[in-house]
Protein backbone atom coordinates (compact mmCIF):
# COMPACT_ATOMS: atom_id res chain seq x y z
CA UNK A 1 0.00 0.00 0.00
CA UNK A 2 2.81 2.23 0.74
CA UNK A 3 4.39 1.78 -2.51
CA UNK A 4 1.27 2.08 -4.03
CA UNK A 5 0.73 5.66 -2.47
CA UNK A 6 4.75 6.30 -3.12
CA UNK A 7 4.10 5.52 -6.90
CA UNK A 8 1.08 7.84 -6.84
CA UNK A 9 2.51 10.56 -5.34
CA UNK A 10 5.22 10.31 -7.89
CA UNK A 11 3.12 10.88 -10.78
CA UNK A 12 1.34 13.43 -9.10
CA UNK A 13 4.85 15.06 -8.83
CA UNK A 14 5.85 14.50 -12.36
CA UNK A 15 2.59 15.94 -13.97
CA UNK A 16 3.79 19.08 -11.88
CA UNK A 17 7.10 19.09 -13.29
CA UNK A 18 5.68 19.10 -16.33
CA UNK A 19 2.94 21.52 -15.80
CA UNK A 20 5.74 24.04 -14.79
CA UNK A 21 8.06 23.39 -17.74
CA UNK A 22 5.10 24.73 -19.93
CA UNK A 23 5.39 28.01 -18.69
CA UNK A 24 8.78 27.89 -17.48
CA UNK A 25 12.21 26.98 -19.55
CA UNK A 26 12.53 22.90 -17.94
CA UNK A 27 16.29 24.75 -16.37
CA UNK A 28 13.91 27.62 -14.66
CA UNK A 29 11.80 25.20 -13.03
CA UNK A 30 11.46 25.73 -9.33
CA UNK A 31 10.99 22.68 -8.22
CA UNK A 32 14.87 21.47 -9.52
CA UNK A 33 16.35 24.05 -7.25
CA UNK A 34 14.34 24.08 -3.75
CA UNK A 35 17.58 23.26 -1.84
CA UNK A 36 19.14 25.58 -3.66
CA UNK A 37 16.83 28.09 -3.01
CA UNK A 38 17.48 26.99 0.76
CA UNK A 39 20.63 27.56 0.70
CA UNK A 40 19.89 30.90 -1.07
CA UNK A 41 17.78 32.20 1.97
CA UNK A 42 19.90 30.62 4.60
CA UNK A 43 22.59 33.01 3.75
CA UNK A 44 20.52 35.51 3.31
CA UNK A 45 19.91 35.14 7.01
CA UNK A 46 22.79 34.92 8.21
CA UNK A 47 24.31 38.31 6.97
CA UNK A 48 21.01 39.73 8.20
CA UNK A 49 21.28 38.03 11.41
CA UNK A 50 24.36 38.96 12.09
CA UNK A 51 23.25 42.84 11.68
CA UNK A 52 20.73 42.24 13.93
CA UNK A 53 23.37 40.56 16.25
CA UNK A 54 25.12 43.75 16.68
CA UNK A 55 22.14 45.97 18.03
CA UNK A 56 20.74 43.15 20.14
CA UNK A 57 20.83 42.89 23.83
CA UNK A 58 19.59 39.47 25.56
CA UNK A 59 18.45 40.25 28.81
CA UNK A 60 14.52 41.05 30.04
CA UNK A 61 14.63 44.71 30.54
CA UNK A 62 16.40 45.39 27.49
CA UNK A 63 15.95 42.51 24.99
CA UNK A 64 12.31 44.34 23.86
CA UNK A 65 13.47 47.48 23.70
CA UNK A 66 16.52 46.41 21.63
CA UNK A 67 14.67 45.49 18.76
CA UNK A 68 12.15 47.95 19.13
CA UNK A 69 15.44 49.91 18.96
CA UNK A 70 16.40 48.00 15.73
CA UNK A 71 13.56 48.58 13.98
CA UNK A 72 12.61 52.59 14.79
CA UNK A 73 16.21 53.99 15.35
CA UNK A 74 18.51 51.89 13.31
CA UNK A 75 18.76 53.15 9.50
CA UNK A 76 17.22 50.35 7.82
CA UNK A 77 16.92 48.72 10.81
CA UNK A 78 12.80 47.65 10.45
CA UNK A 79 14.05 46.68 6.97
CA UNK A 80 16.49 44.37 7.90
CA UNK A 81 14.33 42.76 10.42
CA UNK A 82 11.85 42.35 7.89
CA UNK A 83 14.11 40.93 5.53
CA UNK A 84 15.56 38.06 8.77
CA UNK A 85 11.69 37.09 9.28
CA UNK A 86 10.76 36.55 5.69
CA UNK A 87 13.67 34.94 4.62
CA UNK A 88 13.19 32.46 7.21
CA UNK A 89 9.72 31.87 5.89
CA UNK A 90 11.29 31.33 2.87
CA UNK A 91 13.42 28.65 3.84
CA UNK A 92 11.29 26.86 5.79
CA UNK A 93 9.25 26.52 2.36
CA UNK A 94 11.57 25.91 0.37
CA UNK A 95 13.46 23.21 3.52
CA UNK A 96 9.82 21.54 3.27
CA UNK A 97 9.26 21.36 -0.72
CA UNK A 98 12.51 20.17 -0.94
CA UNK A 99 12.36 17.04 1.73
CA UNK A 100 9.02 16.16 -0.05
CA UNK A 101 9.52 16.64 -3.30
CA UNK A 102 13.03 14.55 -2.41
CA UNK A 103 10.61 11.77 -0.94
CA UNK A 104 8.20 11.52 -3.52
CA UNK A 105 10.52 10.77 -6.51
CA UNK A 106 12.42 7.97 -4.29
CA UNK A 107 15.54 10.12 -3.98
CA UNK A 108 16.94 8.75 -0.04
CA UNK A 109 17.63 5.20 -1.47
CA UNK A 110 21.09 3.57 -1.94
CA UNK A 111 24.04 5.96 -1.33
CA UNK A 112 21.25 9.16 -0.71
CA UNK A 113 20.39 8.01 2.72
CA UNK A 114 22.91 10.03 4.24
CA UNK A 115 22.03 13.45 2.40
CA UNK A 116 17.88 12.43 3.46
CA UNK A 117 19.42 11.50 7.16
CA UNK A 118 21.26 15.25 7.00
CA UNK A 119 18.04 16.93 5.34
CA UNK A 120 15.97 15.37 8.73
CA UNK A 121 18.33 16.95 11.10
CA UNK A 122 18.75 20.34 9.02
CA UNK A 123 14.71 20.28 9.16
CA UNK A 124 14.90 19.68 12.85
CA UNK A 125 17.35 22.68 13.67
CA UNK A 126 15.14 25.09 11.13
CA UNK A 127 12.14 24.25 13.07
CA UNK A 128 14.65 25.00 16.44
CA UNK A 129 15.93 27.68 15.21
CA UNK A 130 12.36 29.52 14.48
CA UNK A 131 11.04 28.85 17.81
CA UNK A 132 14.48 30.46 19.54
CA UNK A 133 14.08 33.40 17.26
CA UNK A 134 10.47 34.29 18.26
CA UNK A 135 11.57 34.08 21.78
CA UNK A 136 14.19 36.54 21.01
CA UNK A 137 12.43 39.37 20.66
CA UNK A 138 10.61 38.66 24.04
CA UNK A 139 6.98 40.03 23.78
CA UNK A 140 4.27 37.79 24.90
CA UNK A 141 4.71 35.46 22.17
CA UNK A 142 8.11 34.76 23.08
CA UNK A 143 7.25 34.62 26.96
CA UNK A 144 4.52 31.98 26.13
CA UNK A 145 6.79 29.77 24.06
CA UNK A 146 9.44 30.05 26.79
CA UNK A 147 6.44 28.77 29.08
CA UNK A 148 4.96 26.12 26.94
CA UNK A 149 8.06 24.49 25.81
CA UNK A 150 9.32 24.56 29.47
CA UNK A 151 5.83 22.93 30.28
CA UNK A 152 6.47 20.66 27.40
CA UNK A 153 9.96 19.43 28.54
CA UNK A 154 9.02 18.93 31.64
CA UNK A 155 6.44 16.28 30.92
CA UNK A 156 8.96 13.98 29.48
CA UNK A 157 9.42 10.72 32.32
CA UNK A 158 12.59 10.81 34.31
CA UNK A 159 14.63 13.69 33.29
CA UNK A 160 12.21 16.39 32.32
CA UNK A 161 13.19 18.64 34.91
CA UNK A 162 16.34 18.30 33.93
CA UNK A 163 15.24 19.36 30.35
CA UNK A 164 13.11 22.27 31.60
CA UNK A 165 16.11 23.87 33.50
CA UNK A 166 18.50 23.36 29.93
CA UNK A 167 15.98 24.84 28.26
CA UNK A 168 15.33 28.39 30.87
CA UNK A 169 18.71 28.13 31.86
CA UNK A 170 17.46 27.96 35.61
CA UNK A 171 14.69 25.88 37.47
CA UNK A 172 12.63 29.14 37.11
CA UNK A 173 12.28 32.23 34.54
CA UNK A 174 15.98 34.37 35.26
CA UNK A 175 17.67 36.25 33.38
CA UNK A 176 20.09 33.75 31.87
CA UNK A 177 17.04 32.76 29.66
CA UNK A 178 17.70 35.20 26.92
CA UNK A 179 21.45 35.12 26.64
CA UNK A 180 21.20 31.01 26.44
CA UNK A 181 18.21 31.70 23.74
CA UNK A 182 20.63 33.82 21.80
CA UNK A 183 23.08 31.30 22.21
CA UNK A 184 20.51 28.40 21.18
CA UNK A 185 19.52 30.69 17.95
CA UNK A 186 23.12 31.60 17.04
CA UNK A 187 24.79 27.84 17.86
CA UNK A 188 22.47 25.79 16.14
CA UNK A 189 22.80 27.90 12.77
CA UNK A 190 26.50 27.33 12.96
CA UNK A 191 25.33 23.69 12.87
CA UNK A 192 23.48 24.20 10.30
CA UNK A 193 26.31 24.27 8.14
CA UNK A 194 27.76 21.40 9.22
CA UNK A 195 24.98 19.64 8.61
CA UNK A 196 25.24 21.42 4.52
CA UNK A 197 28.42 19.84 4.12
CA UNK A 198 27.95 16.45 5.47
CA UNK A 199 24.39 17.25 2.94
CA UNK A 200 26.16 17.87 0.14
CA UNK A 201 29.41 15.85 0.90
CA UNK A 202 28.35 13.10 -1.03
CA UNK A 203 27.11 13.92 -4.13
CA UNK A 204 29.09 15.55 -6.94
CA UNK A 205 27.27 18.45 -8.41
CA UNK A 206 25.08 19.64 -5.84
CA UNK A 207 22.72 23.04 -7.04
CA UNK A 208 23.70 24.78 -4.35
CA UNK A 209 22.42 28.10 -6.08
CA UNK A 210 19.46 28.61 -7.88
CA UNK A 211 19.41 30.41 -11.19
CA UNK A 212 19.47 34.11 -11.42
CA UNK A 213 15.73 34.00 -12.42
CA UNK A 214 14.53 32.93 -9.05
CA UNK A 215 17.41 34.66 -6.95
CA UNK A 216 16.38 37.69 -8.13
CA UNK A 217 12.52 36.31 -7.98
CA UNK A 218 13.17 35.25 -4.09
CA UNK A 219 14.88 38.20 -2.90
CA UNK A 220 12.50 40.97 -4.12
CA UNK A 221 9.91 38.81 -2.83
CA UNK A 222 10.98 39.04 0.78
CA UNK A 223 11.95 43.34 0.18
CA UNK A 224 8.09 43.89 -1.35
CA UNK A 225 6.87 41.70 1.49
CA UNK A 226 9.40 43.62 4.01
CA UNK A 227 7.77 46.75 2.71
CA UNK A 228 4.58 46.08 2.28
CA UNK A 229 3.49 44.09 6.16
CA UNK A 230 6.49 45.25 7.92
CA UNK A 231 8.10 42.53 10.91
CA UNK A 232 6.51 43.89 14.21
CA UNK A 233 6.38 43.12 17.80
CA UNK A 234 3.61 41.59 20.26
CA UNK A 235 3.33 43.71 23.69
CA UNK A 236 6.34 43.25 25.50
CA UNK A 237 6.52 40.32 28.11
CA UNK A 238 5.32 40.47 31.37
CA UNK A 239 7.13 38.30 34.06
CA UNK A 240 3.87 38.83 36.14
CA UNK A 241 1.43 37.39 33.75
CA UNK A 242 1.98 34.95 31.23
CA UNK A 243 -0.31 35.79 27.98
CA UNK A 244 -3.16 32.96 27.34
CA UNK A 245 -3.03 33.34 23.73
CA UNK A 246 -0.35 32.13 21.41
CA UNK A 247 -0.33 34.23 18.29
CA UNK A 248 0.62 31.24 15.72
CA UNK A 249 3.03 31.32 12.96
CA UNK A 250 2.09 28.03 11.23
CA UNK A 251 5.58 27.57 9.49
CA UNK A 252 7.15 27.27 12.80
CA UNK A 253 5.02 26.97 15.62
CA UNK A 254 2.54 24.63 14.19
CA UNK A 255 3.38 21.71 17.16
CA UNK A 256 2.32 24.17 19.33
CA UNK A 257 -1.16 24.61 18.38
CA UNK A 258 -1.03 20.58 19.21
CA UNK A 259 -0.86 21.39 22.61
CA UNK A 260 -4.67 22.33 22.65
CA UNK A 261 -5.84 18.46 22.22
CA UNK A 262 -2.37 17.17 22.99
CA UNK A 263 -1.07 16.19 26.31
CA UNK A 264 2.42 17.81 26.20
CA UNK A 265 3.48 14.15 26.88
CA UNK A 266 1.53 13.22 23.85
CA UNK A 267 3.20 16.12 22.14
CA UNK A 268 6.32 14.58 22.97
CA UNK A 269 5.79 11.25 22.01
CA UNK A 270 4.27 12.29 18.61
CA UNK A 271 7.34 14.18 17.89
CA UNK A 272 9.81 11.30 18.72
CA UNK A 273 7.49 9.35 16.36
CA UNK A 274 7.27 11.24 13.51
CA UNK A 275 11.24 12.10 13.28
CA UNK A 276 12.32 8.44 13.83
CA UNK A 277 9.94 7.57 11.05
CA UNK A 278 11.69 10.49 9.19
CA UNK A 279 14.64 9.10 10.27
CA UNK A 280 13.48 5.38 8.99
CA UNK A 281 12.17 6.36 5.50
CA UNK A 282 15.27 5.61 3.21
CA UNK A 283 15.51 2.13 4.94
CA UNK A 284 11.61 1.78 5.02
CA UNK A 285 11.33 -0.41 1.10
CA UNK A 286 13.37 -2.80 0.28
CA UNK A 287 16.59 -2.34 -1.70
CA UNK A 288 17.37 -5.10 -3.23
CA UNK A 289 17.74 -4.75 -6.85
CA UNK A 290 15.39 -7.56 -7.36
CA UNK A 291 12.61 -5.89 -5.35
CA UNK A 292 12.93 -3.18 -6.88
CA UNK A 293 13.12 -4.05 -10.18
CA UNK A 294 16.19 -2.94 -11.54
CA UNK A 295 18.56 -5.07 -13.62
CA UNK A 296 21.46 -6.31 -11.15
CA UNK A 297 24.28 -4.62 -13.05
CA UNK A 298 27.08 -5.36 -10.71
CA UNK A 299 29.57 -2.55 -9.02
CA UNK A 300 31.52 -0.83 -11.68
CA UNK A 301 35.17 -1.82 -12.26
CA UNK A 302 37.83 -0.43 -14.05
CA UNK A 303 39.49 -2.32 -17.29
CA UNK A 304 43.18 -1.21 -16.03
CA UNK A 305 44.74 -1.72 -19.75
CA UNK A 306 42.34 0.70 -20.70
CA UNK A 307 42.03 3.57 -17.99
CA UNK A 308 44.16 6.84 -19.11
CA UNK A 309 43.61 8.85 -15.81
CA UNK A 310 41.14 11.56 -17.78
CA UNK A 311 39.02 11.72 -14.79
CA UNK A 312 36.37 12.42 -16.66
CA UNK A 313 34.29 9.70 -14.69
CA UNK A 314 35.83 11.03 -11.26
CA UNK A 315 33.89 14.52 -12.70
CA UNK A 316 30.83 12.59 -14.03
CA UNK A 317 29.92 10.47 -10.93
CA UNK A 318 27.18 11.66 -8.91
CA UNK A 319 27.85 9.59 -5.96
CA UNK A 320 31.55 10.41 -5.83
CA UNK A 321 32.34 6.96 -6.07
CA UNK A 322 34.97 7.47 -8.21
CA UNK A 323 38.63 8.58 -7.10
CA UNK A 324 41.59 9.25 -8.94
CA UNK A 325 45.27 7.89 -7.51
CA UNK A 326 48.86 7.61 -8.69
CA UNK A 327 48.77 5.15 -11.35
CA UNK A 328 51.10 2.24 -9.98
CA UNK A 329 52.11 1.56 -13.98
CA UNK A 330 51.47 2.32 -17.54
CA UNK A 331 48.02 0.92 -19.09
CA UNK A 332 48.73 -1.08 -22.09
CA UNK A 333 46.80 0.96 -25.32
CA UNK A 334 48.30 3.82 -26.37
CA UNK A 335 46.40 6.69 -24.59
CA UNK A 336 46.99 4.55 -21.83
CA UNK A 337 50.60 4.08 -21.39
CA UNK A 338 51.13 7.86 -20.78
CA UNK A 339 48.55 8.00 -18.23
CA UNK A 340 49.65 9.45 -14.40
CA UNK A 341 46.70 8.78 -12.59
CA UNK A 342 44.39 5.65 -12.58
CA UNK A 343 40.50 5.07 -11.44
CA UNK A 344 39.12 3.20 -8.41
CA UNK A 345 35.68 2.38 -7.68
CA UNK A 346 34.57 2.97 -4.43
CA UNK A 347 32.28 0.02 -4.04
CA UNK A 348 30.44 1.50 -0.82
CA UNK A 349 29.19 4.37 -2.97
CA UNK A 350 28.56 2.84 -5.99
CA UNK A 351 24.93 2.42 -7.17
CA UNK A 352 25.55 0.73 -10.33
CA UNK A 353 24.01 3.13 -12.72
CA UNK A 354 26.56 3.28 -15.58
CA UNK A 355 26.88 6.80 -15.56
CA UNK A 356 30.35 6.20 -15.43
CA UNK A 357 30.40 4.20 -18.42
CA UNK A 358 29.00 6.52 -21.07
CA UNK A 359 31.32 9.02 -19.53
CA UNK A 360 34.38 6.80 -20.29
CA UNK A 361 35.51 7.36 -24.08
CA UNK A 362 38.13 4.71 -23.80
CA UNK A 363 36.07 1.78 -23.04
CA UNK A 364 37.81 2.02 -19.23
CA UNK A 365 34.75 0.95 -17.33
CA UNK A 366 32.60 -1.64 -17.23
CA UNK A 367 29.12 -3.17 -15.33
CA UNK A 368 30.25 -6.25 -15.22
CA UNK A 369 26.72 -8.07 -15.50
CA UNK A 370 25.50 -5.41 -17.76
CA UNK A 371 28.13 -5.35 -20.42
CA UNK A 372 28.38 -3.14 -23.18
CA UNK A 373 27.41 -6.10 -25.94
CA UNK A 374 24.25 -6.70 -23.75
CA UNK A 375 23.76 -2.77 -24.05
CA UNK A 376 23.95 -3.12 -28.15
CA UNK A 377 21.65 -6.80 -27.88
CA UNK A 378 18.85 -4.67 -26.05
CA UNK A 379 19.44 -1.64 -28.41
CA UNK A 380 18.86 -3.60 -31.43
CA UNK A 381 15.84 -6.21 -30.36
CA UNK A 382 14.34 -2.65 -28.96
CA UNK A 383 14.99 -1.62 -32.73
CA UNK A 384 13.31 -4.52 -34.67
CA UNK A 385 10.35 -5.21 -32.24
CA UNK B 1 10.88 40.10 -35.26
CA UNK B 2 7.91 37.44 -35.04
CA UNK B 3 4.95 37.21 -32.80
CA UNK B 4 6.40 36.12 -29.94
CA UNK B 5 9.62 38.14 -29.46
CA UNK B 6 7.45 40.90 -30.51
CA UNK B 7 5.13 39.93 -27.33
CA UNK B 8 7.98 39.80 -24.61
CA UNK B 9 9.54 42.37 -26.15
CA UNK B 10 6.50 44.47 -25.04
CA UNK B 11 6.33 42.88 -21.58
CA UNK B 12 10.47 43.83 -20.64
CA UNK B 13 9.65 47.27 -22.04
CA UNK B 14 6.70 47.81 -19.55
CA UNK B 15 9.20 45.89 -16.72
CA UNK B 16 11.73 47.79 -17.44
CA UNK B 17 9.47 51.07 -16.94
CA UNK B 18 8.41 49.80 -13.63
CA UNK B 19 11.63 49.12 -11.79
CA UNK B 20 12.69 52.75 -13.27
CA UNK B 21 9.18 54.06 -11.64
CA UNK B 22 10.48 52.05 -8.72
CA UNK B 23 13.67 53.50 -8.74
CA UNK B 24 12.34 57.01 -8.25
CA UNK B 25 10.16 55.51 -5.09
CA UNK B 26 13.33 54.55 -3.96
CA UNK B 27 14.48 58.34 -3.92
CA UNK B 28 11.44 59.53 -2.62
CA UNK B 29 11.23 56.86 0.33
CA UNK B 30 14.89 58.21 1.16
CA UNK B 31 14.08 61.63 0.70
CA UNK B 32 10.97 61.82 2.87
CA UNK B 33 12.05 59.42 5.07
CA UNK B 34 9.95 56.27 3.96
CA UNK B 35 12.71 53.45 4.21
CA UNK B 36 9.82 50.90 4.31
CA UNK B 37 8.65 52.04 0.69
CA UNK B 38 11.95 52.35 -0.35
CA UNK B 39 12.89 48.49 0.69
CA UNK B 40 9.60 47.42 -0.93
CA UNK B 41 10.60 49.17 -4.06
CA UNK B 42 13.89 47.49 -4.57
CA UNK B 43 11.87 44.16 -4.12
CA UNK B 44 10.21 45.31 -7.18
CA UNK B 45 12.95 46.14 -8.83
CA UNK B 46 14.34 42.46 -8.37
CA UNK B 47 11.12 41.29 -9.33
CA UNK B 48 10.81 43.04 -12.77
CA UNK B 49 14.27 42.30 -13.23
CA UNK B 50 13.41 38.43 -12.74
CA UNK B 51 10.64 38.33 -15.00
CA UNK B 52 13.13 40.46 -17.77
CA UNK B 53 15.67 37.58 -17.12
CA UNK B 54 12.65 34.69 -17.47
CA UNK B 55 10.69 36.50 -20.68
CA UNK B 56 14.65 37.34 -22.58
CA UNK B 57 14.79 33.55 -22.53
CA UNK B 58 11.12 32.98 -23.55
CA UNK B 59 11.20 35.37 -25.99
CA UNK B 60 14.50 33.87 -27.81
CA UNK B 61 16.98 36.73 -26.86
CA UNK B 62 18.90 34.38 -24.63
CA UNK B 63 19.62 30.79 -23.99
CA UNK B 64 19.52 27.99 -26.11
Amino acid sequence: MYSRLLARLLDWTLRLDVAINRVYPEDFNPLYYTGGLANLFLTVLVLSGIFLFLYYIPSFDDAYRSVQFITVDVPYGQIIRGIHRYAADGFMIAVLLHFFRNWFTDRFRFSRDEPWISGMMLLLFAGFLGVTGYVLVWDERGQLLVAMTGRTLGAVPWFGAWLQTQWQGSAGISNLLLPRMLYLHVGPAVMLYILLWWHYVRIRHPKVWPPAVWTLFSLGLIFLLTGLVPATSQPAARPETVPTTLAVDWLFLLPYVGLKVLSPLALIALAVVITVYGLYIPYQLPETPAALGLRDSGIAQVVDANCTGCELCYYDCPYNAIVMVPSPHPGVTKAAQARKLFAIVLESRCVECGICIGACPFEALELPRFLERDVQEKVVQACRS
Amino acid sequence: MNDRETRYSTWIIVLALVSMAAVVAIAWGEVAGQRLVAGGAVGVILLAYSFILLFLRKGGFTGV
